[in-house]
């Protein structure tokens, strides 16, 4: 008879375990569960490749150096990640606080209508990150779990430490501010006015 | 004052949200290895650390009892040393068997009188 497959947290966790008890094959089944689903938060959070590679870095540096005072059953590494690399992206963003202007872009050499489009969602993507670096630390991070990473308002308020009321409240004025900043921008992010 | 964006503003935001939410990052092989090598430095031997919670088995309590590995190796060295003052007492173990019993010792097994008279 076949064994029901544990939910994947508590796989996140088990792998966790066997990897603090010195499992030499640990880290790899771990870093390929997480390291992807990171590095995209990362990625989407500060619009930044190098960047992002360097956060996803150290919040699996967190996790390493963690392991061995994980307890099982009492958190979700995956909740656990999402709140490290959150935080670890906010204060770069915090430091960032600067606005690159678009036309810094190179322009393709070959013109090419897909390295064209590819380019242009590049730059949305950074316009949204240096948006979010101007927005106070918690509204960002509270943006970027709801509507870039899609986790509930229950799982943000588990992951940040705060009331399900507190998230609504930070989304909302994170969703304005940004929604502000944004439109002195629109014409830089090729967005026409519908008038 | 805060100027209230107005619905179309939101509706742009949230066309923008969702168009980078979907893009997704894959690690290359270089930062996987990064990551995995930074593992391995954190990750001590097993024969290093104390077990963490979670771990079960049978010796697990009497593993915990002898004081894991740091008493197993207590225990080693404590074995090894009795056998090597077994194979070679120490001058300063001589000179006590010297305070006590003097230049010439003998252990005397069984009694002299043949009590069962067999013979010995």
């Amino acid at each position: 008879m076949d064994q029901p497959s544990p939910e994947p947290e508590a796989l996140d966790g088990a792998i966790l375990v066997a990897f603090a008890n010195g499992d030499a094959e640990a880290a790899r089944a771990l870093a390929e569960r997480l390291l992807p689903r990171t590095l995209s938060q990362a990625q989407r959070m500060l619009g930044d490749r190098a960047e992002a590679e360097d956060v996803a870095q150290d919040a699996m540096m967190r996790l390493w150096r963690i392991a061995g005072e994980w307890r099982q059953g009492e958190a979700q590494v995956s909740t656990w990640l999402y709140r490290v690399t959150a935080n670890l992206c906010t204060d770069r963003l915090r430091r960032r606080k600067r606005s690159v202007p678009l036309d810094a872009v190179d322009e393709p050499r070959d013109g090419a209508p897909s390295v064209l489009a590819q380019m242009h969602r590049d730059a949305r993507a950074m316009a949204l990150s240096d948006a979010l670096a101007q927005l106070p630390p918690r509204q960002a991070e509270a943006v970027a779990l709801r509507h870039l990473e899609g986790l509930s308002n229950p799982e943000i308020a588990v992951a940040m430490e705060i009331g399900v009321e507190a998230v609504e409240s930070l989304t909302a004025r994170g969703k304005r501010g940004l929604a502000a900043i944004l439109a002195g921008r629109r014409s830089e992010l090729g967005i026409e006015d519908d008038d | 004052m805060t100027i209230e964006p107005d619905k179309r503003e939101i509706d742009r935001l949230d066309a923008l949200l969702d168009e980078v939410a979907g893009q997704k990052a894959a690690p290359s092989a270089d930062l996987m290895a990064r990551v995995l090598a930074d593992a391995a430095r954190v990750q001590l031997p097993v024969a290093a650390r104390p077990l963490a919670q979670g771990s079960s088995g049978v010796f697990s309590p009497l593993w915990a009892a002898l004081g894991g590995w740091a008493g197993a190796g207590g225990l080693a060295a404590v074995a090894a040393a009795g056998v090597w003052l077994g194979i070679a007492p120490p001058a300063a173990l001589e000179s006590v068997t010297y305070i006590f019993f003097g230049n010439s010792v003998t252990l005397q097994v069984f009694s002299a009188d043949d009590v069962l008279g067999v013979g010995i």
